[in-house]
Formats: structure tokens, sequence, C-alpha cells
């Protein structure tokens, strides 16, 4: 038993570290003079933590910050809640078309997205969202994706607890908020990493739908350091491990929270 | 409507409409346009003259040796959805036991999903380098040890791939046997996978198994192996289902950040999968029409895929 | 959960008030605000800042676009583009053809803007079409050859005499070529980014198509032997890097960028084929300590004639702000901004009389770049490798690219490359004309002419 957990550990420590490496590699990167970069030797030989501070210098970091935090925050609330609410009602009510619906959403996931870039960006003209922070909110809110995969969660979960609670005389709302989302918490809380992180990252659609300066997102923000001048890479790179800190801060809180959940969460069955 | 079914889909609808209404709006709007966009000679150039040309883009994209390639390429990124899949249930299992620093291990595993784009782009060139890079240096150490001398390959800058496909017709040649671009990108498709989202459905689903079920098993003299297959595997199929289900859509559609971002495509085309050449037909040569057409043969082939998927796996598993 | 979700809401909200604050005090409602789409480098910043010094009226912002005309195009179809934007060469038939530029030749003239008059001519196809003006140059450049003096300076080489020919750089090169005991080498004689190709096309006597833009003929012997020059420059002399020694040097591979920071950082050549607008990186002396430069003339083949390159600023057709976008462009091919440009060394000055103005040969902030004649010299030679106006540039580009590609990696002998690169791009222009009656109809006007002129003579 003993020599099992040794074995499983040592697995585990092996794929850690290889998860781990190239992101140590940027952060060695980062440090570097620009002409080190390209050399083999991870560790600098001039050690330059002034390129941190580099970036804030050379763009407007922060706002690009708090604007890619902002719009990703918005995103999941409105998703998780919306999702949840419409998971609900695919999986715990039934209803004519219910079904029918469902699968016009599992479908819409089919397209490639590229193609619905232009009609997107049309609409947005016409409600005039374009160059504002609902323009890059709206139309990443209300995916098929959310729903699918609150959908499922809430499926698995026993329809015993839905018909107990009826029979008590709960409305559909206070088995919505009371009984089944405490049950689904990690289900919502992995859509709400899955689309906080699925946002944070946008390039394409921030690109084109954002002209002003104080707008912008990080990705595209991260331009600035890469342009056919030549590419400032540890500059890029500091950029990118700031980039990366809010989310691992995300994630690590959010995995306690999934813990707690689990363990102040309903008994099963 | 029956009474019972007005009633229900009262009861529904303010749950339903929020998400709906935006979904109708911001998805299904723009999907059903690229459809009709599909069937015309749409362009973003105002000198070609819209016209409704019915179901000539399809003969053309059938006719199109650039289309057979790039699906090629397509299907060929979809070899590694296997391995991911299974590599993630299996890190689940081992990550649900009582083991110290659960935290630390999940976000380790869960930092390739963290850093995308030009970054991982950058390290990931960084690491296929031919000649000193730390895959083929470990390729070289393992060669020399067991004295295979095997030669590294040249990843990334190489033609060459598992399946031995032509670069410039849909053909296999042994010629071009070996590891390449496509399979550098495919190894950095599992590599970002197995810790990723996968990971995490897969431990929200475990924690929702009912230990007692597995208790009851091992008490009637099954060995773990057994619960797992009887017990834990059924009770894991909605997650499953879905982690398929996605991976399937979701390798089909991609490909779209590296090319654009890390090889640009190439080298001659080789790592340019659908969703890269709808973006160029789009975007850079402006011709929509075309670029729906392409899109929607796409979805036919996710759809079918799909419905494949959902006779096999859809199950309500509720009890 | 409602108390939750009802929390995270008030927090949400909360940063909206942030998010109100962070909105910059709208410009001065009396000022004109323009937009202007353009790479965003260090260089474009003190352009626009000294714009809106001399143009209290208006304000000019950047809108960052490194990625080329995607998001130009959407933007402008719908209507909400840019005021000015940049584009390459190639991009203007695009342009027409979207309808987002229109012939602004009397506006300019008005300003007493005259292109072909006060440009190099090697810039004026960028923004001419059919001796009308879309739009103006930004900068011009064309390539010669880097040279590091340190590394001449170690293997004793003196600096080459010109004007020169290739056989006698290869000569050279393979001297400063050294190579290790295991064959790998330690230094390269020569580093070229093969996006330069169609320089020795061009050198070579050839072109990729004919001037009238109707055919393209990369296959013709003339630049099948340029290509097959570049490509045994690899392969036979052995004095460049093959893409996968490249891949050595550095690890950002030979997509463009790559080359400038490999051959100034990398130390691993001694000379490269490169522009100007190069030192806009390598003057940088925090990230490139030590480095010393200088340049000669690139080494010719077929007659002294060379590939110039650059940028063109463009007037939105659909912005409601015109003359102010006008003034952008006027203050382009003004003096001050010319001037800029030559002590940035974004390139060299669109305008030819500014770079013959006595602050370009020496720049007292950079007074090691005593080579400065040696680009004006070689802009006065060079020619524009013109793009065919009957296809779409990014199309003909990507199938150019992909044989480039094949050949750059010795997988295919140049001449089939070639040959199948003419074909591609043919049946490109026969498709393309397919869609575009109107574009047909002038085709053929086009070529009837010339094959008339041909019978002719």
């Amino acid at each position: 038993m003993k020599l099992r957990n040794v074995l499983v550990v040592a697995l585990l420590v092996l794929l850690a570290l290889s998860t781990l490496a190239p992101f140590l590699w940027m952060v060695l990167a980062s440090l570097k003079p620009l002409a080190e970069v390209e050399e083999l030797n991870p560790l600098p030989t001039v050690w330059r933590p002034g390129n941190y501070p580099q970036v804030f210098r050379q763009v407007p970091f922060a706002t690009y910050y708090f604007n890619s935090v902002y719009v990703a925050a918005w995103v999941t609330f409105l998703t998780c809640l919306t999702s949840a609410a419409a998971g609900f009602a695919f999986s715990r009510l039934r209803w004519p078309g219910r079904d029918r619906v469902f699968q016009l959403y599992l479908a819409t996931m089919m397209i490639p997205g590229v193609v619905t870039m232009i009609p997107n960006y049309t609409l947005m003209v016409k409600l005039q969202l374009l160059d504002s922070h609902a323009g890059l909110i709206l139309p990443a809110a209300f995916g098929a994706f959310g729903t699918f995969l609150m959908r499922q969660f809430m499926i698995s979960l026993p329809s015993a607890l839905d018909e107990a609670a009826e029979i008590d005389g709960a409305s559909p709302a206070q088995v919505f908020w009371d009984i089944i989302l405490p049950l689904a918490k990690p289900g919502l809380l992995t859509l709400a990493i899955f689309t906080f992180m699925g946002n944070y990252g946008s390039f394409f659609w921030p690109l084109v739908m954002i002209k002003s300066q104080h707008l912008r997102t990080l990705p595209v923000g991260m331009l600035y350091f890469d342009t056919i001048y030549g590419r400032q890479t540890n500059l890029l790179m500091a950029a990118s491990v700031m980039n990366v800190v809010p989310l691992i801060v995300l994630f690590v809180a959010g995995q306690r929270f999934l813990v707690k959940g689990i363990q102040l969460g309903a008994v099963k069955g | 409507m029956s009474r019972r079914g007005r009633r229900g889909l009262a009861d529904a609808l303010p749950f339903l409409l929020p998400n709906l209404l935006g979904f109708l709006l911001f998805t299904a709007g723009p999907v059903l346009f690229s459809l009709g966009a599909a069937f015309t000679n749409a362009n973003l150039m105002r000198s070609v003259p819209l016209q409704f040309t019915g179901l000539e883009n399809f003969r053309m994209l059938f006719s199109d040796r650039e289309f057979h390639l790039y699906f090629l390429n397509t299907l060929y990124f979809l070899i590694g959805m296997p391995v991911a899949i299974a590599g993630s249930l299996a890190l689940a299992v081992l990550l649900s036991r009582e083991i110290r620093g659960v935290v630390v291990y999940r976000t380790l595993f869960y930092l390739p999903s963290f850093t995308s784009g030009v970054a991982l782009m950058i390290l990931w060139k960084q690491l296929y380098n031919p000649d000193f890079g730390p895959i083929n240096a470990a390729i070289h150490w393992v060669s020399a040890t067991l004295r295979l001398g095997m030669d590294a390959p040249d990843w990334l800058l190489s033609t060459r791939n598992l399946l031995g496909i032509e670069v410039e017709k849909v053909a296999l040649s042994a010629r071009q046997y070996g590891l390449g671009a496509r399979d550098a990108i495919v190894i950095m498709g599992v590599w970002t996978a197995v810790g990723g989202n996968n990971l995490l459905l897969y431990l929200a689903a475990l924690m929702n198994v009912p230990t007692e079920l597995q208790e009851a098993a091992a008490l009637d003299g099954a060995k773990p192996g057994q619960v797992f297959r009887h017990v834990t595997w059924p009770q894991l199929a909605p997650t499953t289902f879905f982690i398929v289900v996605m991976s399937t859509i979701g390798g089909l559609q991609g490909g779209f950040e590296q090319a654009r971002v890390m090889t640009a495509g190439g080298p001659s085309g080789t790592t340019t999968t659908l969703s890269y050449y709808i973006y160029t037909k789009a975007f850079e040569e402006f011709r929509i029409g075309y670029a729906s057409a392409v899109a929607w043969v796409l979805f036919a082939v996710i759809f079918a895929l799909t419905l494949v998927n959902w006779k096999f796996g859809n199950r309500e598993v509720a009890e | 959960m409602r108390t939750f979700f009802g929390l995270a809401l008030l927090a949400l909200l909360a940063l909206g008030g942030v998010a109100a604050r962070l909105r910059p005090r709208p410009a001065d409602p009396r000022t004109v605000p323009l937009v202007w789409a353009s790479d965003d480098n260090p260089a474009r910043r003190d352009q626009i800042d000294l714009y809106n010094r001399r143009h209290p009226g208006q304000t000019l912002s950047l809108d960052p676009n490194n990625t080329g005309l995607e998001k130009v195009v959407v933007q402008s179809i719908a209507g909400v583009g840019p005021d000015c934007f940049d584009a390459g060469e190639g991009s203007l038939s695009v342009l027409i053809a979207a309808g987002i530029v229109e012939d602004i030749t009397d506006d300019l003239a008005r300003r007493g803007i005259v292109i072909e008059r006060d440009t190099w001519p090697a810039v004026q196809s960028i923004v001419l079409r059919d001796g009308r003006a879309y739009g103006v140059p930004t900068n011009a450049a064309a390539d010669a050859i880097f040279i590091n003096k340190a590394m001449f300076r170690e293997a004793g080489e003196p600096f080459p005499k010109t004007p020169w020919n290739w056989n006698e750089l290869v000569s050279l090169a393979k001297r400063l070529t050294v190579r290790g005991p295991d064959g790998k080498a330690k230094r390269f004689g020569l580093l070229v980014d093969w996006n330069s190709w169609p320089g020795f096309v061009i050198q070579w006597g050839g072109e990729v198509f004919t001037p009238d833009g109707t055919r393209c003929v990369v296959d013709s012997p003339e630049a099948i032997a340029g290509v097959q020059f570049l490509h045994d420059l690899i392969y036979v002399h052995r004095v460049m890097p093959s893409p996968v020694e490249e891949a050595a040097i550095a690890a950002s591979g030979g997509w463009g960028s790559g080359v400038i920071t490999q051959f100034g950082g990398g130390r691993k050549a001694a000379m490269a084929f490169g522009g100007r607008w190069w030192l806009c990186t390598l003057r940088d002396r925090t990230q490139f300590p030590g480095l010393e430069l200088t340049a000669v003339e690139a080494p010719t083949h077929a007659g002294r004639v060379f590939h110039g390159y650059g940028k063109g600023t463009f007037v939105n057709a659909r912005s409601p702000r015109k003359e102010a976008a006008l003034d952008l462009l006027a203050y382009m091919m003004g003096t001050e901004y010319g001037q800029l440009i030559n002590d940035q060394a974004d390139g060299l000055a669109p305008t030819r009389a500014v770079c013959y103005a006595p602050g370009y040969d020496r720049n007292p902030k950079f007074p090691e770049e005593d080579y400065n004649a040696v680009w004006r010299a070689t802009l006065e030679r060079s020619v524009p490798n013109k793009m065919s106006p009957y296809v779409n540039s990014q199309a003909a580009n990507r199938i150019l690219t992909r044989q480039m590609d094949l050949v750059k990696n010795d997988q295919k002998p140049v001449a089939q490359a070639l040959r199948d690169a003419a074909r591609e791009v043919n049946a490109e222009i026969a498709a393309t004309l397919e869609r575009n009656p109107a574009l047909k109809a002038k085709w053929l006007a086009v070529r009837r002419a010339a094959d008339a002129k041909a019978g002719a003579r």
C-alpha cells in the first residue's frame, strides 16, 4: 500500500514538473535583457527585474488589466446565472419543445465561431455597442456551452429531491435556488472558471470591437510588444506573467471554495 | 397544448428566457445569417454584386484541393483526443484520493490553460527547437542510453507526420513518415488538455459519485478495477458524454490559434485546419459566402459525429 | 445562493463605477478627434505627439493594428472604421474594391502635394492606381548589407568595396562562416529573411507579375535563377542557415521579426540583408549591448537595381472628418515628419527631398551611424515589387509563401516550385475574374491592348 502511494506521488510530481517547467521558463525569460531571450541557457546572466515596471511605463498596463478582469467578471456572472437557470429549465422541468430547443443549442455550438463574427459585428454596430464594455460582454455571455454544462450536471442529481420539495409546496423558484443550485455548486464553479479563463484571453473580438485606448484588454494591449520591428520577447513575457497572476489566484481561491462547497453541501440521495 | 404543458411552460419561462433571448440574438441569429450566406456569393467587396448561387459554393469546395488537404489536417488533430481524455480521467482518479497538497497539484496541472496566446506559442517553439530544445535533448539522451541510434525529429519545421500524409496532395508516402509540425501541435494539445478543463470536470463529477455505492461494491468483494468499471464509470457517464462531445466539437473547430500565431498554417500548409482556412477566406479574401459554405460542411461533419456520440452516450442518470 | 449572486452583482456594479472613473475626460469638444490605425511602436507615439502639437484643433489617437487589413476592412464596411489607416504594397486593389478608399489626387494637389513628384518612385505604386492617388506613402525602405564590425575585425576582413556582385559576397561569406568540428556552424556569413525573396527575383532581371499585372511570371528563367541563388546560399554555399539551423540560433523561428533579433542578439552572423528600419530595434543599447554596425550597398547581379518597399497611409472614404484626415496625410508629406522618420530610423522619409537635407546624413544622437548615405543611394535605384490588381494579394501571397516554404526546406526543386506557384496564381486570377465581371472586362481590354502592341512590333 505504502509503495503504491509513493509511486502515485512520484508520478504526480513528475507530471506537475512538466507543466511547471515552461511557466518557469516564461518567468526567467521575463527577467532577461532582450539579447539573451534567444539564448538557450534558461538563466539570465544579467537580471532585469526592471522589465516589469518597464511594461507599465510603455503601455497603460493597469487599465488594460482592469478591463480584462472587469469584462471577464461580468461575462462569468451573466453566464453562470442565466446558464444555471436555463439548465434548470432543460433538466428539471418538463415543457413542450424542450428537447428540440436544446438540440438547437447544441447545434449552434458546432458552427465555427469565425463565420458568426461578421453578422455579430454588424449587430453591435446597429445596437451602437461598438467601442464599449457592453459590446465585449453581451455577445460572450449567452453561449450554448454554459447551458449545456449546467444541464448535464443537474441531470445527474436525483429527481427524488424535486418531488419531495414539490410535495412540501415549494415553487419552482425555491426548488432552483434552495435545493438544486447548492447541489450543482461544483458544476457552477467549474463553469465560472472555464468562462473566466476563456474570456480573459479572448483576442480577436476585442481587437475588432475596441478602438479607444482606455477600453483595451490585455491581449490587445500586448500587441505593442510584438511588431514587425522586432518582438520584445522579454517584456512580452513579463506582461504575460502579470497577465496570468489573477487567473492563478482565482483558481486557487476557487478550489478552496469548491472543496468547502462539497463539505457543506447537501447529503446526496 | 395540454393544461399540464401550459403550466410546464409557464414555470419554465422565467428560467429560460434570459439565456434564450441572449442566445437567439447573439448566437442563433448570426448562425442563421451565415447559413444564408453559404448559398450566395457574399463578398465584403462591394464590387462583387450579391447573387444567390445555390449549391455553387458547395460544388466548388468539393473540388477544392486545399479544402481536402485542410480537412485531412483537421481530422488529424483529433488523434490526441482519446489520449487526452483518458489522461484527464486517470489524473482525476489519482487526485481524488487523500493526497497532501491537492490544491498545488491541481493548480500546476492547470497552468498550461492559463498561459495562452503568443506567450505559450513562443514557449513551445523553444521547447521544440530541433538542436537545443529540451524535448529533443531528452530524446537524444534516451536514444544514447538505450543505444537506439534514433534521429530526433525536426518538429515544427518538418512536414512529416505519423501517418505519412503528403504535402500537396491527399496521399500517403513513406518519405513523409516521421514526426513533424502536425504531431508537435497534437502533443501540445494533449499536454494542455490533460490537466485542464476536462480534469476539473472529472474531479467535480467524481465528487458527486455516492461513496456508499463504491463501498457497497467493495464489501461485496469487488476489486478496485471492477469497482471502477461497474460503479464509478457509469456514474461518470453524463460527464464523459459531455467531455467527448465538447472535445470533438472543439477539436474539429480548433487549430486556429496555433495556425494564426505560431505556424502561420505552415510549413507549407500542413498545420492549416479548416478553421484557419475559413478565417483566411472570410477575413483575408473577404469571400464570406464561400467561407460560410466551408463552415457549414464542417458543421455537417461535427453534427454527424455528435449524433453518433448521442446515440451511444446520452443517458439520464437520475438515481 | 441568492445572497451570493446578489453580492456578486453589487460587486460588479461597484466595479462599473470604477470603469466610469477610468473613462478619460472627453477630448476638448472643440477639437476634431482623428483616429489612425497603424502598428503600435515607440516611433509611432512620437509621430502622433508631434502632429497634435502642430494641429491644436485636432486630437489624433492611435488604434493599434499590427495584424493586417482584416480589422480595418471589417470596421470600415460596417461604417465605423478609423479615419486613416496604414496598408502595404498590394493592398490597394482590395481597398478600392471594398470601397474603403477614394481618389484624393485633387485634394492632395490643392495642398501642394504631387505623389509622382515628391516621393520615392519605389513606393508610389502602394498608393497610385492608373495615375490617381488614394493615399500617401508613410515611409520607404530598401535592403542593404548590415555588417557586424566586431566579427569582421576578428576575422581580419576589410569591409567590402561597392559596387560588388553576389558571387563576391559568397566568397566573403564563406570566409566568415565558421564551423565547429562537428560540422555545426558557430557563425554564419549571412542572414537573409526569406520574405526578401522578391529582391532576388528583381535583381536577376525577373518579376513576379507582368508590368500590367495581368499574369504571374514568377516562373520565368530569370526569376527561377534568382530564387535558385537564394536557395543555394543555404544548401550549396552553406553560408546561410537552413530553417533548422536558424531555429538552432534562436528559438523564434523564421517568420520575420526573428531575423533582426538573431542578427543583433544571437551574434551568430557576420552580415545580414536588411533595411534601415532594423535600426529602430538594433539601436537599443540596453537590449543589444556592444553591437557595432555599419552597412554597405547590397551586391547586385544583372544591373544595379534593388527592391524598394514601404507602407502607405490612406484616408477612409467613409470618414466624416476627411479634411482633418487629409491634414494628417499632408503632415506626412511635410519636412518635419520626414525628419522625424529619418531621426527614428523608421526606414526613410517618404519624400525624397527630406532625405537630402543635412540632418539625414549625420544624426548627433547616433554619431556611429555614418552610413546613412547607403540607404539613400539604394533607394534611388529601387523599383517596387508590384502586386497584380486582378487578384487578392493575400491569396496570391499565400500561394507564393507555400511554395517558398518548400524551397526553403529543400523539399522541392526551385524550378518546379515556381512553375507550380505561377500556375496556381494564374488560376486564382482566373477565378477572381470569373467572380467579378467588371474586373474581367478591364483585364480583357488591357490584354488586347498589350497583344495589339506586341503584334504591331
